[in-house]
């Protein structure tokens, strides 16, 4: 296939509007084999649902991309960038945002400031010792607008500790939607949401910017399907089938290991 | 910072304040104990300078160690003060059994002598700076006597300089500097150092002996560069060539790889080991084993040998050479010195000493070892130079009373140098065999001998290390002049 | 965020304590002030170093004093000229201090980069190797100390006085008071909290956890090396033993006893041990009860395990309990926060609020 070739001629790869490109990724714990060779190319402004059953490498996948793991075997290109080996650091500046599947935020710091770390991240200015100011006060309101983005903005001043379990979910979306992320990755954002909550997610993914690709592991179907334009399925380390939602409903092969056995969650 | 910054916290604040106002008008009086304070230092403005009290008497403060590796002393160190007072100035102490509890009556022409504290050092000189300051500035000490050992030493001497009211007179601080390097001009000390006690021995071991070379090994730090820097200025002053110098670390357990480093019997005249603690048997247990057996002629060693080295190394380290300490050898008596040694049983039942293990033993034990006399001979002092003022304390008058001092003490005389220093008596001994037991005995007295060795220490000098001095030919005033001890009798 | 009123009633308590602090010498006895209050700011800014890692940066370091002590052995031997050990580098002083400065940050950025990557219990123990290395390092190296360590140390002038003296360090204390809570809202403060919760967050979202773990321990190092100029100054020498293991554990028992994530905690906790080190042997009849001065570590090791027993945040965490307890405090944030938080998730979530 294409990506093949791309992924390994590097940096100016032919494809401009190829976002993040996996080349036969092999990720081995030991003797276990949690990707077992997955190409993937995900073109810009794309919305791709990643499916599969729990131990079929979507994690795995998201830490590779994310560069909190280094992969085996193959290759990571994200904007046109051989990333496989840069630490996750240098993901946010290529516009990389992600989630986590259990929420990670800094439980000793207000809603208000994990917001804008979440900016600082992106913009730089990490070890600024002055006291924030022209900028500063500039991220400020861009982090209020990103609280109130995820229905967070009565929260604000809030320690993240004393948040539900609900709103750390939303807390968690808010720092990957507060840098405009040209590239985001969820990690099953609507676990643990309440029905009305999982219906306001799925509107929150949907007015994303045109530009911003996403990247979303969901075990909740109706989410998956509603949000994704694209869905790849996954299991035991490998992409077992890729289309739009109907082709794969359609997969009598994803019927047999996934939604056959799981159903919905 | 989480949760509790966002609380109120006027609390702690408005807490500290309190503390703070209550502790600092209440410290002013902290002296009220003494019949004839003045209150101290609670007035507003007051410079504070130690000794400006109006009284007359003298409030002694007695640096002492009571934790670190020469904790179990302290009770020594108050003792020897205590007994000179008792023996000369009719104080009488508080117990029978401890020397700590200070005593009452102590007068000299009229002045009393009063004891305002005792410090706590732990061998550090952070420590007894800080015990000095407590003793002077809050308890209004206008001598002190202290401390005990080197570096506590300088750091004393360091802050006597920065208060010239302040007298101090040293217990039995060892290190050179006190008073060769800081001179500071009311620092006065009434024993020798640590390279004065191995006066002497080269001497011995090269015009007696025959030994033309030798190897030194000695702790790493300033006590043993100093006992080695010592025999080494002696050693090589009348002639005699030092081939290698060791220093282990100081708290060494194997000392295979620094006896490694020696030359073997067969290749050095001698041995001079200043290694102490238990590092004095570990070390020469390692010779055993690397080198062969000992035999006691080639080996000497600074005050840390003694007989019960032969529990573990046997009977063949009979004949070795060992350096003295403040006082002569246990086994020389004269009626001075057996005078001494009564009084002190006369003024306790018992002495917790550390020369009997920090359990209660017989106080002539305790007054018989160097300790507890460099503090008596710091006793001493201070009276006689008392008696010379009249009884007045003031700097002016008894500073260069004590710089005049001749002191006739129990185990030789003892006057000071141009730095106010002692010039001593050395005491060398031999570990001979006496019916299968390895004892001690005296073997010559060194009389007289000062710190500088014949120029080869001065104030130019740096202090003694690894490297210096260097073995050097130099004109020692003592040579020659050894008095020989037979059976414990020194011979004029 | 922190409630304004108490904030502020926080800031004017504390101003008072320092204007207290500033006219004490007016009124408070010369071993009071030189002695107890000069050794409490010099040994409570040491502790606040460990309160602002400890804090902000979730790094317990027992390597603070060490650092402290590279500053002070670093002047010794740039300024004096013919002393008994050390380079006898013969500079100016207030050159030494920068030079003492400079060497104390590489220092510390070296050892901090060093153990960037460790945290919890290795990073304490790490930094515990860091203090016996360096114990052992000064002990050794005869150039620049050598066992006997720095004598006749000189501060520059005018803190030869020994009032100046107190004063450098109380305003160096407000300082740093001052310099260590603002840097809580600077990005900087702000990512080494982050970097406490959640390291690998932190690296998602961009930030360089190891070089940031490394610059606050340079930065704690550095206020220390400032302490330890004081220290030198005050104490007019440094050798070996004023590193070693019990001085070092000392400046972290003063961070425990006084709340080891309060700034206030750090004097707090150097008073109160300064006070017991100093008096506990002054008290009438305290040898009847087996206390004597060799005791002292006893009295000071039942102090910290009542305080922790009362409140594993120290002295400052009792006072604030005290005031919470007997309704001496002002609204805290518990009281203002909206009565929702106490309700179900579900209700708080997204629908919830609409």
């Amino acid at each position: 296939m294409a990506p093949d070739a791309t992924a390994a001629g590097g940096i100016d790869g032919g494809d401009t509007s190829s976002v993040v490109q996996l080349s036969s990724v092999t990720m081995a714990f030991g003797g276990l084999l949690a990707l077992g060779g997955v190409d993937l190319d995900v073109a810009q402004g794309q919305r791709l649902a990643i499916l599969g059953p729990n131990g079929a490498g979507k994690t795995t996948l998201f830490n590779v991309v994310a560069g909190d793991l280094v992969p085996t075997q193959g290759s990571v290109v994200i904007k046109g960038v051989d990333c496989t080996r840069l630490p996750s650091r240098h993901r946010p500046r290529l516009g990389v945002a992600r989630t986590y599947q259990k929420a990670r935020s800094f439980p000793g710091l207000t809603v208000a400031d994990n917001l804008y770390l979440a900016l600082v991240g992106r913009r730089g200015r990490h070890m600024s010792l002055l006291w924030p100011g022209r900028v500063g006060r500039d991220l400020r309101d861009r982090a209020r607008a990103a609280a109130s983005a995820v229905w967070l903005e009565d929260r604000i001043g809030m320690r993240v500790s004393d948040l539900s379990h609900g709103q750390k979910r939303q807390l968690e979306i808010g720092m990957a939607l507060a840098t405009d992320p040209d590239v985001l990755l969820l990690d099953e954002p609507a676990s643990g949401l309440s029905r009305g909550e999982r219906e306001r997610l799925t509107e929150l993914l949907e007015q994303l910017p045109a530009h911003t690709t996403l990247l979303l592991i969901e075990h909740d179907m109706d989410v998956a399907f509603q949000v994704g334009r694209r869905v790849v399925v996954m299991a035991d380390g490998l992409v077992v089938a890729s289309g739009s939602p109907e082709e794969v409903q359609a997969n009598s092969l994803v019927h047999e290991i996934y939604l056959g056995s799981e159903a919905h969650t | 910072m989480r949760s509790r910054s966002r609380k109120s916290r006027w609390v702690l604040p408005a807490t500290a304040v309190s503390v703070i106002a209550l502790v600092a008008a209440g410290c002013g009086g902290s002296d009220d104990e003494s019949s004839d304070s003045s209150g101290g230092s609670g007035g507003g403005g007051g410079d504070g300078a130690p000794g400006a009290t109006e009284e007359s008497g003298v409030k002694l403060g007695v640096l002492g160690e009571c934790e670190g590796p020469f904790g179990g002393f302290h009770e020594d160190t108050v003792a020897g003060v205590a007994l000179a007072l008792s023996n000369l100035a009719g104080a009488k102490v508080e117990s029978k059994t401890s020397a700590l509890d200070g005593w009452t009556g102590a007068t000299v022409n009229g002045t009393p002598i009063e004891l305002v504290g005792i410090g706590c050092g732990d061998d550090t000189a952070d420590t007894i700076s800080e015990e000095i300051r407590q003793l002077v500035e809050q308890e209004g000490a206008n001598i002190v006597i202290g401390p005990l050992s080197g570096d506590e030493g300088i750091a004393v001497a360091e802050y006597a300089k920065a208060n010239p009211e302040l007298t101090v007179l040293s217990g039995i601080a060892g290190s050179q500097e006190p008073t060769l390097q800081v001179q500071a001009p009311n620092f006065f000390r009434f024993h020798g150092d640590g390279a004065i006690w191995n006066a002497g021995m080269g001497d011995i071991l090269h015009n007696e002996e025959g030994w033309d070379t030798v190897a030194v090994i000695a702790d790493d730090y300033s006590f043993g560069h100093t006992s080695a820097a010592g025999f080494i200025a002696d050693f090589c002053g009348v002639g005699g060539d030092v081939t290698t110098r060791v220093f282990p670390p100081l708290g060494t357990t194997d000392y295979s790889s620094y006896i490694q480093q020696l030359p073997n019997p067969d290749e050095v005249d001698g041995y001079f080991w200043a290694v102490g603690g238990t590092g004095t048997q570990a070390a020469l247990e390692a010779f055993v084993n690397a080198k062969g057996d000992l035999t006691g002629d080639q080996h000497a060693g600074n005050l840390f040998f003694n007989p019960d080295l032969a529990q573990a190394l046997g009977t063949d380290i009979a004949g070795a050479y060992v350096g003295g300490f403040a006082v002569l050898p246990g086994d020389v008596q004269t009626p001075e010195i057996q005078q001494y040694l009564a009084s002190a049983d006369k003024t306790w039942n018992t002495l917790a000493s550390g020369i009997t293990g920090g359990e209660p033993g017989p106080p002539s034990a305790a007054a018989g070892f160097g300790f507890m006399y460099g503090y008596y001979s710091a006793g001493v002092a201070l009276v006689e130079a008392l008696e010379e003022t009249g009884g007045d304390p003031s700097p002016d008058a008894l500073q260069p009373a004590l710089a005049e001092l001749e002191l006739d003490l129990p185990y030789g005389p003892i006057s000071l140098d141009e730095n106010r220093s002692g010039i001593v008596d050395v005491g060398l001994s031999q570990l001979v065999e006496k019916d299968g037991e390895i004892v001690q005995e005296a073997v010559a007295i060194i009389p007289e001998v000062d710190q500088t060795f014949g120029g080869t220490f001065s104030t130019d000098t740096p202090p003694p290390s690894r490297d210096f001095p260097p073995c050097e030919e130099a004109d020692l005033p003592w040579v020659g002049n050894a008095i020989p001890v037979v059976d414990g009798k020194p011979q004029e | 965020m922190i409630s304004r009123r108490s904030l502020t009633r926080t800031n004017a308590v504390v101003a008072a304590v320092v204007v207290l602090l500033l006219v004490l010498p007016a009124f408070g006895s010369d071993f009071f002030v030189r002695f107890i209050m000069t050794q409490t700011l010099i040994l409570g800014l040491m502790a606040a170093t460990i309160v602002f890692l400890t804090a902000y940066g979730g790094m317990i370091s027992l390597a603070q004093l060490l650092l402290a002590g590279v500053a002070g052995f670093m002047f010794g031997n740039a300024a004096l000229s013919e002393g008994a050990r050390g380079l006898n580098l013969g500079l100016s002083p207030w050159v030494a201090v920068v030079f003492a400065l400079a060497v104390t940050t590489v220092v510390a950025f070296l050892l901090g980069a060093l153990a960037s990557r460790t945290t919890g219990i290795y990073f304490l123990m790490l930094t515990l190797v860091y203090g016996v290395i360096g114990y052992t390092v000064f002990a050794q190296v005869v150039t620049i100390s050598g066992p006997s360590g720095i004598t006749s140390i000189v501060a520059p002038e005018p803190f030869t006085e020994p009032v100046n003296l107190y004063y450098a360090a109380l305003v160096l204390s407000v300082l740093a008071y001052i310099a260590f809570r603002a840097i809580g809202r600077t990005n900087f403060g702000l990512a080494m909290q982050g970097v406490r919760d959640d390291p690998i967050r932190m690296s998602s979202l961009g930030f360089n956890v190891a070089l940031h773990r490394t610059l606050a321990f340079t930065l704690g190092g550095l206020v220390a090396g400032v302490a330890g100029l004081l220290n030198v100054w005050w104490r007019k020498q440094i050798d070996p033993a004023s590193i070693n293991i019990g001085p070092t554990l000392a400046i972290l028992i003063i961070a425990v006893i006084g709340g080891i994530s309060y700034f206030e905690g750090a004097w707090l906790g150097a008073l109160v041990y300064v006070l017991l080190n100093t008096y506990t042997k002054s008290i009438p009849l305290i040898d009847q009860i087996g206390l004597t001065p060799d005791r002292f570590n006893t009295v000071i090791g039942l102090m910290v395990l009542l305080i922790m027993v009362l409140s594993p945040e120290g002295l400052a965490g009792i006072l604030e309990r005290l005031s919470r307890g007997r309704g001496l405090g002002k609204p805290t944030q518990h009281s203002v926060e909206p009565p929702t938080t106490s309700t179900s998730p579900v209700r708080t979530g997204p629908g919830g609020l609409q």
